[in-house]
């Protein structure tokens, strides 16, 4: 079997013990950096890209994987045990998991989250081993027309799970795609709008960008609410971390469907993580016999939606890895930092560095494993983390994230670039103008550019080659149908509906 | 975690027939963003037949955000909206005077002295810092950069000013 020779391909590469002890750094160091509030997923990505530079490409995207997992599971231990989410992820995870941690269940609330995750993990550690290699396949069917539609499929998606309004979505999109421009022309190498700064010739960086709308932005934002926010820190010494029988039965099932939904969802591209936790969780509260005990406790409430977003984070490795369409802002960085190790993923790469695509497949899993591992006992770490002031930690984080865009190409332009895109991002959360779908957008620009050029060459400037393929022609038509519905004000209605009652 | 709009102030200084001014301003701006973006551009080769010129991309971009842009404003002079929320310029002031400080020091003195410095100029971000912890914090926090990125990282920082290296 191919798949067993990969698997055993992969684990080869992955229990080296350097790359062991990569995996086993990066979980811990994205625990670390993801349970500080108000620092998201996509922010600990940006802040520690550059301590991976210094490593052979395998051992950094393998390390890159367990930051990704460990500040995962960071912001749900800080939903827990602070009610504050460290990302949009674990925002459904405080409603019931606070609720148990404000009962004296904090221990089974983080060990369900653990189990959930690492039960997900394992599943799409699988999914991805069995859809690789097809998808693979389907993507060397793929013209430039196909890869644009599939883009603007993706995009869409994007725009449709974005929470508030459609119109603002798109048009984050495009100023994602404009601000892509920046830089020197592909295939002319003609400087675009660098207005001659030696700096932007090879366009805007997409970490700096990142850090500065994601990282700087919020700890701006922070600030604005006081530095000593409201923390409803659970005083009492967790005790019990081990759920009981019951836990386990009750959960079992939502955990079940919290991983098929993930899996799902994950794979889509623009889905990701967080549709799929706020999809689990409203699937969970539909189907309850007694829906009126989510919010007030419920494990289920807890172990869907971890286990949904898990999945989805690790799925949403798929598209990545065959067709390289980063599906979301995490994914995106990822792109980043493979092409600064010279890898640029897409089917190519499956075929020519099985061991790199494998190796990260294997490291996932045991990522997993080393989370459920490491953190249980650690959980009082955590906890004593989150007691750190605010008025302390911001100027750290500050000073972490200026050294660390800094040293990605050392130059002190980046820096201020950042700040000033810091800047920008406040103004954008000013105006309720999602950040996120800038940062697809920025990403997949250059991608959609090519693309669309090269297919518009080849069918000698006729535009309806997007419509007459029909590959292409579908993926279009599922976009344009997408959009129609995030229109229609009865699905409107409902979705808000979703992200409301989540928020609440 | 957002401000609710109604605590926004009261008098707007927008025209009556603005009904959502954060969606009018947001809006308007975006279409300034994008007229930037088609000055900018506008130097470079457009189509030639039927292959893209390297202005052709940017250009539809900027068009299609003008619209979008036009479109958001004409929502918030259309439909009832939120306010524009307060703006606080502490935080973001003395967090980018870090920022910056950090850029223009980093070369020249190294990062022993740019980290202190910034970190400090951070913490006057907020009225709620307290002078000796935060100093003390700052040095450690110094030290624990200084050891962690140039050495355990090997990333080619430079750790003192300039000069002071023979």
């Amino acid at each position: 079997m191919e798949l067993f020779s990969n698997l055993a391909l992969g684990f080869g590469v992955a229990l080296t013990p350097m790359n062991l002890m990569l995996c086993l750094i990066g979980a811990l160091v994205g625990t670390l950096v993801g349970v500080l509030p108000g620092i998201g997923t996509i922010a600990t990505v940006a802040m520690l890209l550059p301590i991976t530079f210094g490593l052979p490409p395998v051992g950094a995207l393998i390390m890159l994987a367990g930051i990704y997992y460990g500040a995962q599971y960071g912001g749900s231990t800080t939903s827990i045990l602070v009610n504050i989410p460290g990302e949009a992820t674990s925002v459904v995870t405080t409603l019931d998991g606070f609720q148990m941690a404000k009962q004296g269940r904090a221990g089974p609330a983080l060990a369900i989250a653990a189990i959930g995750s690492f039960f997900a993990g394992c599943v799409a550690t699988v999914l991805i081993a069995v859809l690789g290699a097809p998808l693979t396949k389907l993507a060397l069917a793929f013209g430039p027309a196909e890869y644009f539609s599939l883009m603007v499929l993706g995009l869409i998606f994007a725009v449709v799970l974005a929470k508030g309004s459609v119109l603002k979505a798109i048009a984050m999109i495009v100023l994602g795609l404009l601000l892509s421009m920046v830089g020197s022309d592909i295939e002319t190498g003609a400087s675009r709008m660098a207005f001659n700064i030696p700096e932007l010739a090879d366009g805007l960086g997409f970490a700096t960008v990142a850090m500065g709308v994601f990282g700087f932005a919020e700890i701006i934002r922070n600030l604005d609410a006081g530095a000593e926010m409201d923390r409803d820190l659970v005083q009492q010494k967790i005790t019990g971390l081990m759920p009981t029988r019951k836990d386990l039965i009750d959960s079992y099932p939502a955990i079940l469907r919290g991983t098929v939904l993930g899996s799902i969802l994950g794979i889509l591209p623009g889905g990701g993580a967080v549709i799929a936790s706020f999809a689990a969780y409203t699937l969970e509260k539909k189907i309850a016999k007694d829906p009126s005990r989510f919010g007030r406790g419920a494990i289920e409430g807890v172990a869907a939606p971890e286990s949904a977003n898990n999945a989805a984070a690790q799925t949403s490795f798929i598209p990545l890895l065959t067709l390289g369409i980063p599906p979301n802002a995490v994914m995106a960085l990822m792109v980043g930092a493979m092409t600064i190790h010279g890898i640029v993923p897409g089917p190519q790469v499956m075929q020519k560095q099985p061991e790199l695509v494998w190796g990260m497949i294997a490291s996932m899993w045991i990522g997993n494993l080393m989370l459920i591992i490491i953190n249980l006992p650690l959980v009082g770490i955590w906890v004593r983390l989150l007691r750190v002031p605010y008025r302390l930690m911001f100027p750290s984080i500050v000073i972490f994230c200026a050294i660390g865009i800094y040293s990605i190409n050392n130059a002190p332009v980046d820096v201020i670039l950042a700040g000033a895109f810091g800047l920008v991002g406040y103004w954008l959360i000013k105006h309720d103008f999602e950040p996120a779908p800038l940062l697809l957008g920025m990403v997949l620009g250059p991608l959609m550019e090519e693309n669309l050029r090269r297919a518009l060459l080849i069918s000698r400037g006729d535009w309806t080659v997007f419509l007459t393929r029909p590959l292409s022609a579908t993926l279009i038509a599922v976009a344009a149908g997408l959009l129609v519905l995030a229109i229609l004000p009865s699905l409107r209605a409902k979705r808000d509906e979703v992200f409301v009652e989540s928020e609440s | 975690m957002t401000d609710t709009p109604g605590h926004a102030p009261v008098k707007s200084i927008m025209p009556k027939w603005v009904r959502g001014p954060q969606d009018f301003v947001g809006g308007v701006a975006l279409m300034a963003i994008a007229l930037f973006a088609l000055w900018a551009s506008s130097d470079l080769q457009g189509m030639h037949g039927f292959s893209f010129g390297a202005g052709t991309a940017p250009r539809m971009f900027s068009v299609l955000l003008l619209g979008l842009g036009a479109a958001i404003a004409l929502v918030g002079v259309f439909s009832e909206g939120a306010h524009l929320q307060t703006y606080h310029w502490r935080g973001p002031l003395f967090v980018s005077l870090a920022i910056l400080s950090f850029a223009l020091t980093i070369r020249p003195l190294g990062l022993v002295i740019s980290a202190m410095a910034s970190f400090l100029i951070s913490a006057l971000g907020t009225p709620e810092t307290k002078w000796t912890e935060t100093i003390i914090v700052g040095v450690c926090l110094t030290m624990g950069c200084s050891l962690l990125f140039p050495y355990a990282l090997g990333l080619p920082l430079q750790l003192f000013p300039r000069f002071l290296i023979p």
